[in-house]
């Protein structure tokens, strides 16, 4: 069995493992690395559950081969915190209720977090449109998008107007 | 949910990726962004013996202007394209049409010449191509041609990309200052593959006639289409709202072998290609000074 | 028991913030298929392409030949287990059981035939399409009415026929409400297959000790006490030996609160194989064979005075129970269950229903949010549309002159409305959507070709699913659950509860019941479920019951160890125990609050000072309550304001406004939260969603790209607004709420678009309302 050699960094750590080539990014992170915070909801890049940062921007795990992501810079859903700080998004999503099972929560967070590192004041619509790619059976979305909301009034207040 | 086994390579040159295909033909893939491929693998609908990686090749996303056209690498991700000064002045109904392409973190990784190689019915990319008569810069261990865009789309997912090429540029003729263009879709749901969509791009002579008229179709045929029948019933002509209507209302007959799925049927589609061509081109043509 | 200990102070009613939230929020939680066990191997099951066939042959041998696969099992090799069946007791209802692997015959896309067990699931996978199974098609039936003919293939041929079920009841006068009519209407309504569709699909992990016997078996599962008993019967394990564990459940929605034939295999697997086996399933897997739902055919007829009082109804109602009556309430889930709703917060004397439970080949019906009724709330209320409609009547005038106002009110199919402001609810929702104003606004649209609809759904939610509801609704299922609050040492609380969340947030609304009771903070409150070993018995959570008998539970217990506490307090002080107050964990003599002892130091005492303990008494801080409540049912009133283009049949939702009131409220943003949650799903289920199969059985909605969940841009602005009608027969006053809004939103948004495209909607029987569907209508009405 073939076995790729990748190095990629990971919530800030460097890795070197050998993959199958068949792997996905998905299982790679959570099976080999025991980050199980990325979720596997379809496996066919509709729910957005895997979603993990790409050097900031938002992927779907689940439509990456492992292979394909040496030398990569990843962020998932474990590195998002700092220590016991959790992210301004996280912070919010919490304020508004934006979560129940938590199963999509992860990728809905950090497809958030991009949204703002490249529109950091979004209106509804925006924000609407930048989720829709991220399936979620139980909220109905609108507590979501309050948090984003929030987190953006939050995070522009922080920069220090 | 997992891909059936392949074997893997991750050439450094496009020569080497090149002679993988000549040297495996049929049974090998080529992974671009892989937002179609793959999947395709992990539903073990494609199985490819061998997966050749064109991840790590240089050279094939620049993104310059050149001889009046845009010419665009293969591998540039669709997500650039959205916001590229370059693309926004010289071809912005591609930038247009990028918005209605899957979601943000798709197009982070999707590539323009994956989509346009893959050939989706109901993408996009295709349809934006063939309404610009964009060139495919095709490359092989034989040697390079070009495929204009009107040859290239020849049915659902088939392209005329023999086994052993690839599509390493695209060239999209920039449109003149004043150019009118629309993209409309319809679609279920946001992100959704359009049930029919239209690209417009229109012209506006000296005379204030309609000097060029190009329409294509995607969503409701096996592959996008030109809307000749519109286009002819629009050029040398004023467009007004009652012009544009009759003319809209020949967008049908373009259809030869049309689309059909759980989301909508070929009646339905048929039924809103004028909707949306109609759309188009009034956005077209606004943008046109009409 | 009594019915006024729920105090309101600073927990209850309070918008608390989840204490769960944190773990989700940064990856920590642990689902299903993220427990890794060293040493665990992985199945994939071999399912069934034909919707209908004869098994002839299974070949193994190349699958077991893959390196890394360990086993692969088929029906023969697990003959051991006994096939799954419905246990209700309902007179008449024919049995169909499922073998756990399919045997002799596949039944629907999707059936599990066969299972490999590897290394990992990769290999687990290449195996299975090594497994070779010669198949016999067969013809395959995939619509009720025509499983119902005498010609149709038969499913379960020892049965001679695919109706499972078929009766009538006639309860009131109902020839004479027909013949006093002034005008009797029909309608027709075929109610969309749809699916819980949870984004964490099915999973299970079963781990086996050799040496002790015993069975750990982990399942994302809302019920892990019933499963433990089924698994324990099934596999012969005594029950004592066998610990199921439900972790962290990424959704159910009732698709896992049954048992299933893989759970069963799964748990076997662990047993036989000496190495812990895990299934994840995928999402092709739990589109084709995890359970389905909603779909009836439902025919109603109405008896109508000419002012617009309803006299009489009938109804045949027609479950599409897919291949097997399915093990939870078999295939009368839905069409029984709807049949009691039908009359719903109308007054209708006399009522006629036929129920007919049918076989198809697909797959199986079991429960999903507000089973049953959100088919009979669809098909109701849109019928009364149209007749009101065809009155002459607005259609809010039509429902206020049929509205039941005086309460408690026994139905004529026998439910005991408790409580409820239907009439309060629907005008507080007209009014927060501006109704006359849109009315008008509708008028003057329409001038301008434009469609603008309003939909009404006013709805009664029976919750709470205890046994004397169950039996109101027509199940005869008993139920039993139980809570046990703890004070440990330190004066920290745990609370254990039969019931578990997959969503729901009860780790902070239970905490918030014995936080109030006990007088301590909710951080001082730790809540535990779906481990057996550490909660008690029951039933699980579902049919919005764990607020009232998880609140009424924890309560009860709550209660006493409150009066321990100020027991062992009073001896420390001194003092009368009815001297006593408990605030933010202190014990306080009132009106002396110097005199005061933490909880701390009480409980300290309980356990390890002996001069506090009193003769015949049980000094352990720690109680355990059963609850099995008295029926109670919610009600709301969902409206919904939408656009269609009458060029393209889509639908734009503007806005959605949902009253409701399921009593007291122990946590109003949670409230919030599940009927928000609960609407989506039914604007999934009016206009995205269906499970289609083509007239061969093929699945033809396996993905989530042919199945289309909506997303955020297909769920418009949600202005939910509460009521509160206490419940007189629960404790607290609390009422059930997770499913009110999927038993009423599909006919609010349906009734909208039908309503905008006015008297195009007619032609419509079926469901969703896509762009084609839509579209269709209204070209046969000439309107577009």
């Amino acid at each position: 069995m073939q076995r790729v050699p990748i190095t990629l960094t990971v919530n800030g750590r460097s890795i070197s493992a050998e993959v199958e080539a068949r792997m996905t990014l998905a299982d790679f992170l959570r099976e080999q690395l025991g980050l199980t915070g990325t979720k596997l909801g379809c496996e066919h890049g509709v729910c957005g559950s895997c979603t993990v940062l790409w050097d900031g921007a938002a992927v779907r795990s689940c439509l990456v081969l492992a292979a394909q992501a040496d030398g990569a810079n990843l962020t998932t859903i474990e590195g998002l915190a700092t220590g016991e700080a959790m992210h301004p998004v996280q912070q919010a999503f919490w304020e508004h209720h934006g979560l129940q099972c938590g199963f999509c929560t992860p990728g809905m967070v950090l497809t958030a977090v991009a949204l703002l590192e490249e529109n950091p004041a979004p209106s509804e619509e925006e924000i609407r449109e930048a989720l829709s790619g991220n399936l979620c059976r139980c909220t109905g979305y609108q507590n979501i998008v309050r948090a984003v909301r929030a987190a953006a009034e939050q995070m522009q207040a922080g920069r220090g107007s | 949910m997992k891909p059936a086994a392949f074997a893997y390579e991750r050439p450094g040159t496009l020569g080497e990726a090149l002679e993988a295909l000549a040297r495996h033909g049929s049974d090998a893939q080529p992974l671009a962004g892989g937002q179609s491929l793959v999947p395709m693998l992990s539903l073990r609908l494609a199985r490819p013996a061998l997966l050749v990686d064109l991840g790590r090749l240089a050279g094939l996303d620049e993104l310059v202007v050149r001889n009046g056209a845009v010419e665009i690498g293969a591998m540039v991700r669709q997500r650039r394209l959205e916001r590229d000064p370059l693309v926004a002045q010289h071809v912005p109904v591609l930038a247009a049409a990028t918005r209605y392409v899957g979601h943000p973190s798709i197009r982070n990784r999707g590539t323009l010449g994956g989509s346009l190689a893959h050939a989706d019915p109901s993408a996009e990319y295709p349809a934006v191509a063939l309404a610009v008569d964009a060139e495919m810069v095709v490359r092989s261990a034989r040697g390079e041609r070009t495929i204009p865009a009107r040859d290239f789309f020849l049915g659902p997912f088939t392209t005329a990309l023999a086994e052993d090429e690839l599509l390493v540029a695209i060239r999209f003729p920039a449109l003149p200052a004043g150019a009118g263009w629309g993209v409309e879709e319809i679609a279920r749901r946001h992100g959704d593959f359009a049930l029919a969509g239209a690209v417009a791009v229109l012209e506006r002579g000296p005379d204030g006639t309609c000097s060029r008229a190009s329409v294509a179709l995607f969503g409701v045929a096996t592959r996008p289409l030109r809307a000749t029948a519109v286009e002819q019933a629009l050029v040398g002509r004023v467009l007004d709202n009652v012009t544009l209507r009759e003319a809209a209302a020949l967008a049908a007959d373009a259809i030869d072998e049309p689309l059909s799925d759980v989301h909508g049927s070929a009646t339905y589609r048929r039924q809103v290609t004028p909707v949306v061509v109609r759309r188009a081109i009034e956005a077209a043509a606004a943008r046109a000074g009409f | 028991m009594t019915l006024q200990i729920l105090p309101r102070g600073k927990w209850v009613g309070a918008r608390v913030k989840r204490v769960e939230d944190p773990r989700f929020l940064t990856g920590e939680a642990r689902y299903l298929a993220d427990i890794q066990i060293p040493g665990t191997v992985h199945a994939a099951f071999v399912r069934s392409p034909y919707g209908h066939a004869r098994i002839r042959r299974i070949e193994t041998s190349a699958a077991e030949a893959l390196p890394g696969v360990i086993a692969v099992y088929t029906a023969e090799d697990v003959a051991a287990l006994p096939p799954l069946a419905s246990g209700l007791p309902i007179e008449g209802l024919k049995p169909t059981p499922q073998s756990v692997l399919a045997k002799d015959k596949v039944r629907f896309v999707g059936e599990a035939v066969a299972v490999v067990v590897a290394e990992n699931r990769y290999i687990a996978e290449d195996a299975a399409e090594l497994v070779e199974v010669e198949y016999e098609p067969l013809p395959a039936v995939t619509h009720a009415e025509r499983a119902m003919a005498a010609d149709a293939p038969i499913l379960h041929e020892d049965l001679g026929t695919n109706v499972v079920y078929q009766k009538v009841t006639t309860l009131g006068d109902v020839e004479g409400a027909f013949a006093q009519a002034d005008r009797v209407f029909r309608r027709r309504f075929h109610t969309n297959r749809f699916v819980a569709s949870p984004m964490e699909t099915r999973g299970c992990l079963s781990v086996y000790e050799r040496a002790s016997g015993q069975l750990t078996f982990y399942s994302s599962t809302q019920m892990p006490h019933m499963l433990r008993l089924f698994l324990s019967l099934f596999l012969g394990i005594p029950e004592h030996k066998v610990r199921v564990i439900s972790p962290e459940v990424g959704g159910g929605f009732g698709q896992k609160m049954t048992i299933y034939p893989e759970e069963v295999v799964i748990a076997y697997l662990g047993k036989v194989l000496g190495r812990p086996v895990k299934w994840v399933e995928d999402r092709w897997e739990n589109l084709a064979a995890a359970t389905h739902a909603k779909e009836q055919i439902i025919e109603l007829e109405a008896a109508v005075r000419a002012d617009g009082k309803v006299l009489g109804m009938k109804a045949r109602l027609i479950g599409d129970g897919g291949a097997y009556s399915f093990n939870t309430a078999s295939a009368l889930i839905e069409p029984l269950a709807a049949a009691g709703i039908v009359p719903g917060v109308y007054d209708i004397a006399a009522y006629q229903h036929e129920v007919i439970a049918v076989c198809t080949n697909k797959a199986p019906v079991g429960a999903f949010r507000a089973v049953g009724w959100t088919a009979a709330q669809t098909a109701r209320e849109l019928f009364f549309d149209e007749i009101a409609r065809e009155l002459g009547l607005d259609p809010a005038e039509f429902r206020r002159r049929n509205l039941i106002s005086e309460f408690p009110h026994t139905t004529v199919t026998g439910m005991v409305y408790d409580s409820g402001s239907y009439r309060e609810s629907l005008e507080r929702a007209l009014q927060l959507v501006g109704y006359d104003e849109l009315r008008r606004r509708q008028a003057e649209l329409r001038q301008q070709g434009r469609y603008l609809g309003i939909g009404i759904s006013l709805y009664v939610e029976p919750t709470a699913w205890g046994s004397e509801i169950a039996l109101q609704a027509g199940f005869p299922f008993p139920s039993h659950d139980n809570a046990t609050v703890t004070i440990d040492p330190t004066g920290k609380v745990r609370v254990a509860v039969s019931v578990h969340s997959h969503g729901q947030g009860h780790e902070t609304t239970l905490a918030q019941v014995a936080a109030e009771i006990l007088g301590v903070s909710i951080d001082d409150v730790i809540v535990e479920h779906g481990d057996t070993e550490r909660a008690p018995w029951g039933m699980g959570t579902y049919a919005s019951r764990s607020a009232v008998i998880g609140g009424g539970m924890v309560a009860l217990a709550a209660q006493e160890v409150r009066e321990k506490v100020l027991r062992v307090a009073s001896r420390l002080l001194e003092v009368a125990p009815e001297d006593l107050e408990i605030q933010d964990g202190t014990v306080f003599v009132r009106g002396a609050p110097d005199r005061s002892l933490s909880m701390f130091q009480v409980a300290f005492a309980a356990y390890l000072d002996g001069r506090v303990r009193a003769e015949g008494e049980e000094p352990l801080l720690s109680a355990t309550k059963f609850y099995d409540p008295r029926a109670t049912y919610s009600n709301g009133c969902i409206v919904t304001v939408c656009e269609v283009d009458g060029e393209t049949g889509l639908v734009r939702l503007d806005k959605i406004v949902a009253v409701e009131d399921c009593g007291t409220m122990l946590n109003p943003m949670i409230v919030e939260g599940q009927v928000m949650g609960a609407i989506a799903q039914g604007i999934g289920g009016a206009l995205y969603e269906a499970m289609v199969y083509d007239e061969n059985g093929q699945l033809l909605t396996d993905s989530f790209v042919t199945y289309a969940l909506p997303t955020a841009t297909e769920v418009p602005e949600l202005v939910i607004d509460h009521l509160e009608t206490p419940s007189p027969v629960t404790i607290g006053g609390i009422k059930g709420i997770g499913e009110g809004g999927l038993l009423a939103s599909p006919a609010s948004v349906a009734g909208a678009v039908l309503d905008a495209i006015w008297p195009a909607g007619r032609a419509i029987e079926e469901l969703p309302l896509t762009p084609e569907r839509v579209l269709g209508a209204l070209q046969k009405q000439g309107g577009a």
